[in-house]
């Protein structure tokens, strides 16, 4: 094949900028520590870095929904362990009530107290978490129990309040106040307000036979009191495992997510060192192809 | 017959002369060596007509031919008519392929993935203020960040699909300046005209003209990355122009021009950029109606959370048909619900959304990058080996046509002794004359 001047010039170009662009791709790439930046790099690849980065979002997402959800339930366990130690309070005093030897001022100043620790109660169970009501389920604008006499709970039992701690997983956080201590003596449903109130009143006529009924009450509620602890307590478990599960998620997504996206640095590094030898001796042999002619050697 | 004494002369002249157009012809390709589209020339040099001697010139006695020296019969242009042609069909394939990769590229970078700024971020973001709203759905601060989320995901979607109309529009624009009148094709097909009359004359006259033709396949080298063309000798030198279409009306016939071309398929540049700006159905208005659906699955797929049981409030608005370029957030910060209830603190509906994350619509979307990635990747592949197929006919086409620089300074050597020789022979001449007629007679003088 006769090889002409303009083929040589052609020919030498064209290898200078294709070695030329792949320095520049490998400079690329160690610079900006990815492998991939833009999709056409490796289509499947750009769209499995899309996923993780969409999934490293969630898990940090959920892991956020989660931390919301405990600073919920340690309100809420606070609140139920002053809850039972009143309830407990309220169980020593009715037996000292019970006792022949109190005479009715005592019972009457017993009976105070135990105002004083129904009272109590109804504020310990309108404890708030960020401002909102942790006892009042979905109307968490709304007080559980009003001050005073009443003792109808205000708030909602219909909707659950939930979080989201994972894909597709969410999780009941709220409890409802009305579950452990009822709505008091006016519907008679024989939760721990109603009992307290009813064994104030006992203490107060003296009724004997009543406070023995109540004692009994008391420890059914006192039960009752303690479950929704355990409830609440297994909750938290239930998050803090799922908040530990979407830590590893988190590594391993992150560690995917480097794996599809960044550049292996000592490949990288020596690709454009090797890229970068080809080039210098691309140039050096085009600088000796393109200088040499007949015309050096004529007279 | 004798032989004039001087007959010599006249041959070494015809030499002399002979040599120094080559020279001349040699001077001219060292000249043009790195001329786009130059193809090399030589002299033809031919023995000339000898000169008949009579009978009895010989000793057998018969007649004879003497030799009278040397002529120019030609100045030939050295190319291959076959090679132009492959090397036109390769150069419209490449331009073809280079214009798809070229607005294809665009598209991908207007997608800005993988980054902090693309459609997935946003997307993103939106989720986890969906999720912010279900923990707190009092707080009115994620009331109104779930709704600002909700613009900016709806202006990314706004701004892809705008880019994307732009590299449609500005294909359209490339190809609307190429062939309007006074544009490169008209400038070209009006040039080639002209060249055709000129060539025409010339070659009637039985003198082709090497640089003009030179000249015309060089234009046409440039019309057939534009488009296909076909070319056919009308066999006086000028030729007839067939451009953008095997059935449509010559471009070029002789040297009547016909503009505007039918272009009923264009290929090459045009048709890369008719391919991206056709709507519908081009590469682009595909692209965009492809966004159109994730926007839509996303849009939908929200909104049917939001109005609850269908009859709250939409989250999101959007024109069929346009859902990418015309997305809004339909609710405001006091309109936006976590719940149907009416209870402050209920989030169902807000759990749900959330609960969208990573559904059909991130999928969606990322099925669409990947396809603008394959689409990318796979048109400059094609532009790659386009360009590989194209440098290597252009190399067999230089390589019969290209000027080298050693072959024409070994000619310069070679026709620079012929012409010392002849001049040598000249002088030997003269000497020989000189004894014949200043010398010859002077016997005893």
């Amino acid at each position: 094949m006769r090889i002409t001047t303009g083929m040589t010039q052609r020919s030498t170009l064209a290898d200078l900028n294709r070695i030329n662009e792949r320095v520049t791709k490998a400079q690329q790439q160690a610079s900006s520590n990815r492998q991939i930046s833009r999709p056409s790099d490796d289509p499947y690849d750009a769209a499995r870095a899309l996923q993780l980065r969409e999934s490293l979002a969630g898990v940090k997402q959920y892991q956020r929904n989660i931390k919301d959800g405990q600073g919920w339930q340690e309100t809420a366990e606070e609140a139920m362990s002053s809850i039972t130690d009143s309830a407990q309070r309220a169980r020593e005093l009715l037996v000292q009530g019970t006792s022949d030897t109190t005479d009715p001022a005592a019972r009457e100043s017993i009976a105070k107290e135990l105002d004083q620790l129904i009272a109590g109660i109804k504020q310990n169970a309108n404890a708030t978490y960020e401002g909102r009501y942790v006892f009042s389920g979905a109307a968490t604008d709304v007080a559980p129990y009003l001050d005073g006499a009443t003792d109808t709970f205000q708030g909602d039992t219909s909707t659950l309040v939930a979080r989201q701690v994972g894909p597709g997983v969410s999780l009941e956080v709220g409890i409802t106040a009305e579950s452990f201590l009822g709505s008091g003596s006016a519907p008679g449903d024989g939760k721990l307000l109603d009992t307290l109130r009813s064994v104030a009143a006992n203490l107060r006529s003296g009724d004997a036979a009543g406070m023995k009924a109540d004692l009994t009450k008391l420890d059914t509620n006192l039960d009752e009191v303690l479950s929704s602890r355990a409830l609440n307590g297994a909750r938290q478990n239930r998050l803090d495992a799922a908040l530990s599960r979407m830590g590893q998620v988190e590594e391993a997504t992150t560690r995917q997510l480097s794996d599809t996206e960044d550049a292996d640095i000592a490949e990288t590094l020596i690709q454009l060192n090797s890229q970068q030898t080809a080039y210098q001796a691309a140039l050096k042999v085009g600088a000796n192809i393109l200088q040499t002619s007949l015309m050096d050697f004529l007279r | 017959m004798p032989i004039s004494s001087f007959y010599g002369l006249q041959t070494s002249l015809r030499g002399l002369l002979a040599q120094q157009r080559s020279l001349d012809v040699t001077g001219h390709n060292v000249a043009n060596a790195s001329t786009q589209g130059y193809s090399r020339q030589e002299a033809v040099l031919s023995a000339s007509d000898a000169m008949q001697l009579q009978a009895g010139a010989v000793q057998s006695g018969a007649g004879a031919h003497l030799g009278t020296g040397v002529d120019v019969q030609a100045y030939r242009r050295v190319r291959d008519g076959f090679l132009d042609l492959q090397y036109r069909a390769q150069a419209t394939r490449l331009g073809e392929e280079a214009g798809v990769a070229q607005g294809l590229g665009n598209a991908e970078l207007s997608l800005a993935e993988p980054s902090d700024d693309g459609i997935n971020t946003q997307l993103s973001n939106f989720w986890d203020a969906w999720s912010d709203f279900a923990n707190a759905p009092e707080d009115s601060a994620a009331r109104q960040a779930l709704v600002e989320q909700g613009s900016a995901l709806a202006d990314s979607f706004g701004t892809v699909d705008k880019q994307l109309a732009l590299v449609a529009s500005q294909a359209q624009e490339e190809y609307d300046t190429l062939t309007a009148p006074g544009g490169k094709v008209n400038q070209i097909a009006t040039e080639i005209g002209q060249l055709n009359d000129t060539i025409k004359r010339f070659v009637t006259g039985g003198d082709p003209p090497n640089d003009l033709m030179d000249r015309r396949d060089q234009l046409l080298d440039d019309l057939s990355t534009l488009g296909q063309v076909s070319v056919e000798d009308l066999g006086n030198g000028s030729m007839k122009v067939t451009f953008g279409g095997p059935g449509d009306t010559p471009l070029v016939d002789d040297t009547t021009v016909n503009f505007p071309p039918a272009l009923s398929a264009p290929s090459g540049r045009l048709g890369a950029l008719r391919d991206l700006a056709a709507s519908p159905g081009g590469r682009i208005a595909s692209l965009r109606a492809d966004l159109n659906t994730v926007a839509k699955t996303i849009a939908d797929a929200v909104n049917d959370v939001h109005d609850g049981d269908g009859t709250g409030p939409k989250f999101f608005n959007y024109t069929a048909g346009a859902e990418a370029g015309s997305l809004s957030v339909a609710v405001t910060a006091s309109t936006v619900r976590a719940t149907a209830t009416g209870l402050k603190g209920a989030n169902d509906l807000a759990l749900a959304a959330s609960r969208l994350r990573g559904g059909d619509g991130d999928e969606a979307y990322r099925a669409f990058v990947a396809r603008v990635g394959g689409e990318v990747s796979q048109a400059n592949r094609q532009e790659a080996n386009a360009q590989a197929l194209r440098d290597s006919v252009d190399d067999r086409r230089q390589s019969v046509a290209g000027v080298s620089l050693d072959e024409e300074m070994t000619g310069l050597i070679r026709f620079q002794r012929a012409y010392q020789a002849s001049s040598r022979a000249m002088s030997t001449m003269d000497e020989m004359l000189d004894v014949l007629i200043n010398r010859t007679g002077r016997v005893g003088l």
